[in-house]
């Protein structure tokens, strides 16, 4: 262990380890961190008091530092809060409606919701705000609520962060849920950062696994930072509501239980004080832009390689054949050759169709997260090294030109042969 | 803000750089363009600095955090065969203390980024992202500035340094020197394989911080007039190999290939064992020596470093070259100044400067040495597997008496070159450094 | 008008890498550039100074490296530009940062009152989109998010008129300023700065503010202001590893051996049979 001039045993930053968090530049006592020109921490070893604090705090071992007898700094002992911050009880669910119906998503979130709150020993409470939405409140109950909150309003059939954003949080301010998660739809992404702001708590983002820490009774929330090339385990120690957002199709869709008991409880809106903005008018995008991918059962995904204007009727049939529609890498997308809509990825759409067939797909780390969820995954490329083998449940590697028009006879004739089995 | 400037440079690497350090210091207002993101982007270079001509410009370069790789204690010269190679060294104490980075390893990326760094602090304006796409010149022909691809992209100074590399566009364009011939020049490629520090210090047998330097000739450029090496790096060996371009064009080799076949070679696959590829860069390397050495300057304008053909094959120096010359541009702009005369003979004293350096000197003696490797291709092909068999021969023990042995190994030798080339090939050997 | 613009300096995250084998970021050649969904917004609010009138100033939170934004800010049209930087503001998630925003925000209000806000839709490392709406909330200002245009602005009624990516189409919507606009990447192109300007960003003097000069609670910012935590960091983990045919060895042979893989799950098989009904 090194030493200053002042024969304090200092500590060092593990450079390659360091992720930049800066944590330990917020923790150390005498200011002797600080980001370095190469965006890493460094410590000023002769400002250095060898007190360990930034040992403690690295959330990723990178500081090396020997614990003997640690100087303690008058006054900084931190208090650690009870895990279980009385008070606050229950998960909450965020329920979003389309045209008065309940969005999947939120149905997806109620069946987290029941296994988390299971593990907790807690109930269940979904949040429904909207005009008429009484259906939406019976169906949040057969899919897993055990109370059901509504704020019905004609001020709130559409959308405003300031009219649903005051809603929700003071619903979470009479109820005081210790969790929160909202559907991570464009709407719930606007919604969750209005409420985690109004609330002073913390929200973590797309998150694509959530766990119940046993010991403690937080919640870990898992998500993918650095365009999905990092996954990172998040926590909320001492803030309530604990909010997660989550994409649609990471969780599976639970079973609606038919005439399963639950409560449902109304509440007055409390309009906020500001002058709302008014909506002029909604237009709906074209055919091709307004297609939902996540909606089908089978996606045949073209990247770079396999897109072109001879390859896509091919494709177009492959996809038909296999009862789904075509959708796309982002480098497909980025080269203009088809909308942003039918991106599949960590910056376009989380999919979780039951077949998914990739044309040229090299399988970039935030494509391959976007489709774990996938039941069986085909792979035609012509580099065999090319990642999407690795989730590839077939793999065929060749020219995709011969490969899937032989895909497509081979798929036909299973599929007029009548006789089940192989 | 004051938008006029005295000087403009074109390239941020180690010639452009050099001369922006020297002017700025002495006050005079810089301004360098750099095609690149950032200095040193565009940029590849086999490895190796030399730290004397460093210090010229930046005398405290290691209290300044110069991102020094290694400092080289060993230099070996190897020459090899498909099979075996003989293998020539000289290690020194005196380059681990007195002659301290007498030569070092550095990563262009990081080097070039220090180095203008250096000139940033000393108040040299460095602009990248900035193509300099031609000169500005008035109506009797002197260059007055330079014109850029940015929206009013005109810079006028009162004299221009062209320091932007071998294919150098402006150059050709500004008809300062012709087009550049491929028999001129080396298309070489560098891998960068990262391997473990205390691996490399084990390997190549030295102690933290020091390293050693391989330059390897012989059948390696499949009978092509090239040459490959080794350097090794903190935690990376770069290994790279090029040939003459209009070699490559008539044996329609791939560079990549042979940089492959390179790294399996017995004497080189021990020493990067299980390291991991990092990095694969390409680029081009003058090689034409003295006789293209274009006009160095002319009303308004000066060409140093690579643009005007500073390399030194032999010897596998360029990067002092260009610092060398781009200092000795900026010393001579400083003179011009005071004069305030920037006309082709104001300007004359660049060239005065680089006769009596090194700089000239050196290449004026190793002038007919890219011809003698043109006209001695047996140096890649029978004389390393001559001289390999020899060894053999030589080294082979067994029942069989010393006298006979020399015969065979001689006969060996004979086999694959004529005595009467290999005496051809000492004398034009001995002619072409004289 | 006052136009004010987030912006963040972020690592090019095509290129962060973890090391699977020692769990290590792999930092080597990562570039450090301004967040393009802010450059986007700037874009927009120097368009619409040109339209309306006003100034543009830029402000960044971020260590002193991020002054190399802000430089390029000034190259693309910020008049005034603004570095947060303090070692308080260490380690700040979402809601450390908005309140710390929104306190420079108040700040440069103070001597002229702040029209519009602008930034990107979310940071290319983050991508959690929380940081714009939060500021909104903080200083009460109407809130627009996924703004792909911005229609008009009227002085005289201050008000804004924008157009929004929603889902299933667009959303045309006014309302009263002061106002926030979290923007898409398509709402303007980043312009390429000129000679001049590029010059003279790189020369330009930068104003720092720590946490006293906005008038910002040491408890509600950086790491203290920060209610989440980062716990640990992994690679994505995701593997199957089914097997792989060469098509060279016969394209026949190989989309059969693929399809016999496939449907080795013999209820896969029927429910492809029945066309995905369950």
């Amino acid at each position: 262990m090194a030493k200053n001039t002042r024969g304090i045993e200092v500590a060092e930053i593990i450079s390659d380890k360091c992720i930049a968090c800066q944590i330990c530049i917020g923790e150390c006592p005498v200011g002797a961190i600080e980001l370095s020109p190469e965006g890493v921490a460094l410590i000023d070893p002769e400002v250095c008091v060898g007190c360990g604090k930034c040992f403690d705090s690295c959330p990723v071992s990178a500081v090396k530092y020997q614990k003997k007898k640690r100087a303690k700094i008058p006054g900084e002992e931190r208090k650690v809060p009870d895990a279980g911050l009385p008070g606050y009880q229950g998960v909450g669910v965020y329920i979003e409606t389309v045209d008065g119906r309940g969005a999947p998503v939120s149905w997806e979130l109620a069946g987290k919701a029941r296994e988390l709150a299971g593990q907790l020993g807690a109930k269940v409470l979904g949040f429904l705000l909207g005009n008429n939405v009484g259906q939406a409140a019976d169906e949040a109950i057969e899919y897993g609520c055990d109370e059901v909150h509504v704020i019905d309003d004609p001020l709130l059939s559409h959308y405003l962060p300031a009219t649903y954003g005051k809603a929700l949080s003071d619903l979470c301010d009479k109820l005081r849920p210790a969790i929160l998660l909202i559907g991570a739809t464009p709407l719930g992404r606007d919604l969750a950062g209005v409420v985690a702001t109004r609330l002073e708590t913390g929200l973590t983002a797309d998150c694509t696994g959530l766990y119940i820490e046993k010991e403690t009774g937080l919640l870990l929330m898992t998500r993918p930072t650095f365009g999905g090339n990092i996954m990172a385990t998040i926590f909320c120690q001492r803030h309530r509501p604990q909010m997660s957002s989550v994409r649609p199709k990471v969780f599976r869709m639970p079973d609606k239980e038919a005439g399963r008991k639950g409560v449902v409880n109304r509440h007055e809106l409390e309009a906020p004080a500001v002058e709302l903005p008014a909506i002029v008018s909604f237009i709906p995008s074209g055919d091709l832009a307004g297609m939902d991918i996540v909606r089908y059962p089978a996606l045949v995904v073209a990247g770079r390689g396999a897109c072109d204007a001879s390859s896509l009727p091919l494709l177009e049939e492959l996809a038909q054949l296999v009862g789904g529609v075509i959708a796309c890498s982002r480098p497909v997308v980025q080269s203009g050759l088809m909308p942003y809509e039918r991106q599949v990825g960590q910056t376009g759409k989380t999919v979780a169709p039951k077949l998914y067939i990739g044309v040229g797909v090299s399988g970039a780390v935030q494509h391959l997260v976007a489709i774990q969820g996938a039941e069986k995954i085909v792979a035609i490329n012509s580099d065999p090294n090319a990642p999407i083998f690795r989730v590839a449940d077939a793999g065929i590697v060749g020219n995709y030109q011969e490969i899937v028009p032989e895909l497509i006879a081979q798929l036909k004739k299973k599929k007029s042969n009548g006789k089940s089995g192989l | 803000m004051d938008q006029t400037f005295d000087a403009a440079i074109v390239g941020a690497g180690p010639a452009g750089i050099s001369a922006a350090c020297v002017l700025a210091d002495r006050g005079v207002k810089v301004v360098v363009l750099e095609r690149g993101e950032y200095p040193g982007s565009k940029n590849m270079f086999g490895g190796v600095l030399y730290g004397h001509h460093l210090r010229q410009i930046i005398p405290d370069f290691v209290e300044r955090n110069c991102p020094i790789e290694r400092n080289i204690v060993e230099s070996r010269l190897w020459y090899l065969s498909e099979e075996g190679g003989l293998s020539f060294g000289y290690r020194d104490t005196a380059f681990f203390e007195e002659h301290r980075n007498n030569a070092f390893t550095v990563g262009r990326a990081k080097f070039d980024r220090w180095f203008a760094d250096q000139a940033r602090a000393k108040g040299a304006v460095i602009v990248c992202a900035t193509v300099v796409t031609d000169l500005l010149t008035d109506a009797a022909g002197r260059v007055t500035g330079v014109k850029t691809d940015r929206a009013d992209g005109d810079l006028r100074a009162k004299v221009v340094l062209l320091a932007d590399g071998v294919n150098s566009p402006l150059a050709a364009k500004a008809g300062f020197r012709p087009e550049v011939r491929p028999e001129d020049v080396a298309l070489a490629v560098k891998e960068q394989i990262a391997l473990p520090e205390e691996v490399i210090d084990e390997r190549f047998g030295v102690s933290p911080g020091n390293g050693v330097t391989c330059e390897i000739l012989g059948n390696v450029t499949w009978g092509m007039n090239g040459v490959a090496f080794l350097y090794t790096n903190k935690s990376s060996v770069s290994i790279g190999i090029g040939a003459n371009l209009a070699d490559f064009a008539i044996q329609k080799a791939r560079p990549y290939e042979m940089l492959e076949s390179l790294k399996t070679h017995p004497m080189i696959a021990p020493l990067i064992k299980d390291g991991k590829p990092k990095e694969y860069l390409a680029h081009w390397l003058p090689e034409g020596g003295y006789d293209t050495v274009p006009r160095l300057c002319g009303d308004g304008f000066l060409i140093a470093g690579d643009s005007a053909m500073m390399f030194n094959a032999l010897h596998r120096e360029g990067s002092n070259l260009a610092m060398t010359s781009g200092r000795l541009a900026a010393e001579t702009i400083l003179e011009a100044t005071e004069r305030n005369d920037f006309s082709s003979s104001g300007l004359q004293g660049y060239v005065k400067r680089m006769q009596d350096a090194y700089v000239l000197k050196d290449l004026r003696k190793y002038r007919k040495f890219p011809s003698f490797l043109e006209t001695h291709k047996e140096l890649f092909t029978s004389l390393p597997r001559a001289t390999c068999a020899a060894a053999r021969e030589i080294l082979t023990v067994d029942e069989v008496p010393k006298k006979a042995r020399q015969r065979e190994a001689w006969k060996a030798i004979r086999g694959q070159v004529p005595p009467l080339r290999l005496l051809r090939l000492a004398w034009d050997a001995w002619r072409s450094v004289r | 008008m006052h136009f004010v613009v987030c912006i963040k300096q972020v690592p090019d995250t095509a290129e962060v890498k973890i090391d699977p084998e020692t769990n290590t970021l792999v930092r080597s050649g990562v570039e450090s550039i301004a967040n393009p969904y802010d450059l986007a917004a700037l874009e927009e609010a120097v368009r619409l100074k040109e339209r309306y009138g006003g100034h543009v100033t830029a402000v960044s939170m971020g260590p002193p490296q991020a002054e190399s934004a802000l430089r390029q800010a000034l190259s693309l049209g910020a008049d005034e530009v603004v570095l947060l930087s303090d070692r308080a503001f260490a380690g700040a998630d979402t809601l450390a940062t908005s309140y710390t925003l929104s306190r420079a925000v108040i700040t440069l209000g103070e001597e002229d009152p702040v029209g519009l806000v602008l930034c990107g839709k979310q940071a290319i490392d983050g991508d959690t989109a929380q940081t714009g709406p939060g500021i909104a909330t903080r200083l009460s200002f109407t809130q627009f998010t996924y703004v792909v245009e911005v229609e008009w602005i009227d002085p005289e009624k201050n008000r804004v008129q924008v157009r929004r990516k929603v889902e299933g189409g667009f959303e045309v919507i006014n309302g009263p300023l002061p106002a926030l606009l979290s923007v898409e990447l398509e709402l303007a192109v980043p312009r390429r700065a000129s000679l001049p300007m590029l010059i003279d960003s790189l020369r330009a003097p930068i104003k720092v503010w720590d946490a006293k000069a906005i008038g910002a609670s040491l408890e509600l910012v950086g790491l203290k202001g920060s209610p989440t935590w980062v716990k640990a960091i992994a690679s994505p983990q995701i593997h199957r590893a089914g097997p792989k045919w060469d098509a060279a060895q016969g394209v026949s042979e190989a989309v059969s051996g693929a399809l016999d893989a496939l449907f080795a799950d013999e209820d896969f098989e029927a429910k492809f049979r029945k066309g995905w009904e369950t």
